[in-house]
């Protein structure tokens, strides 16, 4: 007990003088690739340089991620790579990497993941400011969204959802709190949506650069979070100008309905969300769709009459009538051609969570895989 | 204790009282809310070197570090008396530690910590970039003393420090409240709920303890047992309190609405929570337009108190309410999907359809609020002949 004391006085007062020195000893990066040298050399000899990081015969390797450990010294200036760095190879990931198709998709997503968590490691080391750190993790934030839906069918073995909305929930929190030490250091929170509009990427010259939405953000922590209320009172408690903000506005009316339990609404207003908001949405569908059809057994139940498939999805958002038709005999519903029977002691309440076919997001919104990583909702 | 008397008669009384082991004395004397801190006899230039060699060991640190809080007070050093407070509750912890089998030393330890947990608020109020950090700080330094308490399982159940924790624990949860930190409270209430002392701590404190957690278990949605807790808070929480049993009803009267029990006119002004009673008669006529605009009246008590959300969850009682009226007006067992969507558009929802509408029948159904079942074919919802809506109050 005295000994646990002893460290925590020691830590308060390391604290308290690191305080006093501001910021003297935060280490800088000096590593000015997207790859240390030590780690090139290394890699090259093992062979362990990934097929995403062969481009013809070129080599472009990025900064793997590496589990820090108890003897190992992780901050080495020449090991890290500076703001402008990290900015560059996140920016080299996502719209360049993502392009790739000679690579199956989950294994493309395996590559940028663990890259991007090198990123978030060289941010942690280097302390790097608020303002910085919102810059690099808005475009995570896109990316696991994106690809938290589009694999959310593959086989557990090529993709892992939890570890995705882990991934998710770390940058999403990250990033929030940034932005409220933001806030409180501007002291005046209307101003944010101002100077975040400044605040742009400005490393190439072409027409796609990353970007910083942090209405998008908000808005995703609600429609990635609908079972927690959370996110819900951060909504609350936000100034009158973000709330207003529409996608926000739209996201938080999406969240009640569904606190509701109004799936009509839900799937309703869906219709009006953004590429990335849609994305969250439908990755959560499939519990909203059980959830709904749960209540449905209930309020339908009867043994002579039905409910047409084309009304299911109507409320559903079932891509198809046979789509309705397959998730309903999943749950142990019958399914009498193109109506279903609700009997409530037919569902099956312990059945695993029906993924159904992924839609084409963006062919549906006619976007290109950039335009994903790079649209701002204001525009 | 006396307001006047020389640093010297200070020490020795609270040496006496130290060696007759007499803690309520002794916490009096260490408190900040004590009419010895007027004293300015005790508030000399060079403390440290005063009471060093004339004070006999753990009291001597206690004693300067308490001072030096006093003397910053009074300089309106805020952070200063907040880092000499830090060090007092510390040398408490040691002093507590070394007293084997014996517990007269707790309320010392809660003087302290209540004080530190004051200072601690004032600094935060003084400088306002610290964002809840002083107040985590604070929190270190209480949950160093809850372990020594919570450690102490060799003494009888008499003389054992583990009395002391529930005191703690509220100091606790008053911070991790006010910094918004709920996730650190279920370690703290898993601690007391298995604790062997939990009904015989005393009554004050756990009011005290059901007052937040049942406001933490109604953040959590879970409504029933922040119903359980928050009327044992009401109801054991001496009359003439009216002030905290105003702050109790806050959160009990939304819980017992969304329970069925709707509070009277009586209470709500008795009270001043008149904020409710407009809510109380929209939700009771199922008048959606006017909930919502109680909802926007009184938009900044519902959302500082945190009750938003469950003003929102109460439209679903005002469904059922407005649905029961078309019910009784139909008097039939079979009522026109048509009849309730036009009654939700009558009462605010302009533009809700049929489907809207069987997916509120639909829930309610679900919820057990009406008993009966939709026919998609005949666009009618067939309800049970007897106790179609079943009051609230007898779901829960």
């Amino acid at each position: 007990m005295s000994s646990y004391f002893d460290y925590f006085c020691q830590n308060i007062e390391n604290e308290t003088r690191e305080k006093s020195t501001q910021n003297v000893d935060r280490i800088l990066g000096t590593c000015y690739s997207m790859c240390p040298e030590d780690e090139v050399k290394l890699r090259e000899a093992e062979r362990l340089v990934h097929l995403l990081e062969v481009w013809g015969s070129e080599r472009r390797l990025v900064k793997s991620y590496s589990r820090s450990a108890a003897d190992s010294n992780m901050a080495v200036p020449h090991l890290l790579r500076p703001y402008s760095v990290l900015a560059n190879t996140v920016q080299y990931l996502l719209l360049d990497v993502t392009r790739r198709v000679d690579v199956p998709e989950s294994i493309m997503y395996d590559f940028v993941n663990d890259r991007l968590r090198a990123v978030r490691q060289d941010i942690t080391i280097q302390r790097l400011i608020p303002t910085q750190c919102v810059c690099l993790l808005e475009p995570m934030i896109r990316f696991y969204v994106y690809y938290g839906y589009v694999l959310s069918a593959h086989p557990l073995k090529d993709y892992d959802p939890v570890l995705n909305k882990k991934y998710l929930l770390e940058c999403l929190k990250w990033y929030l709190t940034c932005c409220d030490s933001i806030a409180k250091e501007k002291g005046n929170i209307d101003e944010l949506s101002g100077f975040f509009s400044g605040l742009e990427l400005n490393i190439r010259e072409s027409k796609s650069k990353l970007v910083n939405d942090q209405a998008l953000v908000e808005s995703l922590y609600i429609l990635c979070n609908l079972d927690d209320l959370h996110p819900l009172y951060r909504y609350l408690k936000m100034t009158k100008d973000l709330k207003r903000q529409e996608k926000l506005e739209l996201s938080y009316e999406i969240a009640i309905a569904n606190l509701q339990g109004n799936y009509v609404k839900v799937c309703r207003l869906s219709e009006k969300l953004c590429p990335l908001l849609y994305c969250a949405l439908c990755t959560y569908l499939p519990t909203l769709q059980r959830r709904a059809l749960n209540v449905t057994c209930h309020a339908y139940n009867n043994k002579r009459l039905t409910v047409p498939s084309t009304a299911l999805v109507r409320w559903l958002c079932f891509t198809t009538e046979r789509d309705a038709n397959t998730v309903c005999s999943h749950y142990g519903l019958k399914v009498n051609g193109d109506a279903v029977q609700f009997d409530r002691s037919e569902f099956k309440t312990d059945a695993h969570l029906h993924i159904p076919v992924i839609r084409n997001i963006r062919k549906k919104f006619d976007v290109s895989l950039i335009d994903i990583f790079t649209y701002e909702t204001s525009k | 204790m006396s307001a006047t008397g020389s640093l010297n008669q200070y020490i020795q009384l609270i040496e006496r009282m130290y060696r007759t082991s007499q803690g309520n004395f002794l916490s009096r004397l260490l408190s900040l809310r004590d009419e010895h801190v007027g004293n300015r006899n005790l508030r000399s230039s060079d403390i440290a070197t005063l009471v060093e060699g004339n004070c006999v060991a753990p009291l001597d640190e206690i004693v300067i570090s308490h001072l030096l809080c006093v003397k910053s007070l009074y300089l309106r050093d805020y952070m200063e008396a907040f880092e000499h407070q830090s060090a007092c509750v510390a040398c408490v912890v040691k002093l507590l530690q070394n007293q084997k089998e014996v517990n007269w030393g707790l309320p010392v330890m809660y003087t302290v910590c209540l004080d530190l947990r004051l200072v601690a608020q004032k600094a935060e109020a003084t400088y306002l970039q610290s964002n809840g950090k002083i107040l985590e700080k604070a929190a270190e330094s209480l949950l160093a003393c809850f372990r020594v308490c919570a450690a102490d399982n060799r003494s009888s159940d008499a003389d054992t420090k583990r009395l002391g924790m529930l005191t703690l624990v509220n100091q606790l949860l008053k911070v991790y409240f006010r910094i918004n930190k709920l996730h650190l409270c279920k370690p703290l209430i898993r601690a007391i709920d298995s604790s062997p002392f939990k009904d015989q701590f005393p009554l004050a404190q756990q009011i005290t303890y059901r007052y937040f957690v049942g406001r933490k278990a109604m953040f959590d949605s879970d409504y029933r047992s922040a119903d359980d807790y928050l009327s044992f808070a009401f109801h054991n929480c001496h009359k003439q309190s009216i002030k905290n049993k105003r702050l109790i009803l806050t959160y009990l009267v939304p819980v017992k609405m969304l329970l069925g029990f709707m509070p009277s006119i009586q209470l709500l002004q008795k009270y001043d929570l008149m904020q409710f009673w407009d809510l109380v008669s929209a939700v009771k006529k199922g008048d959606l337009r006017g909930i919502d605009q109680v909802m926007e009246e009184h938009e900044s008590f519902f959302i500082s108190a945190g009750i938003y959300l469950i003003v929102e969850k109460l439209k679903i009682t005002a469904y059922r309410n407005l649905f029961r009226k078309v019910y009784l007006a139909e008097n039939s067992h079979q009522i026109e999907i048509a009849s309730f969507q036009a009654a939700l558009q009558l009462m605010g929802h302009d533009d809700v359809d049929a489907d809207e509408t069987q997916c509120i029948v639909a829930n309610l159904i679900y919820d057990g609020k009406i008993k009966g079942y939709i026919s998609y074919q005949h666009k009618k919802v067939v309800v049970s002949k007897q106790n179609a809506f079943p009051p609230l109050s007898s779901l829960y």
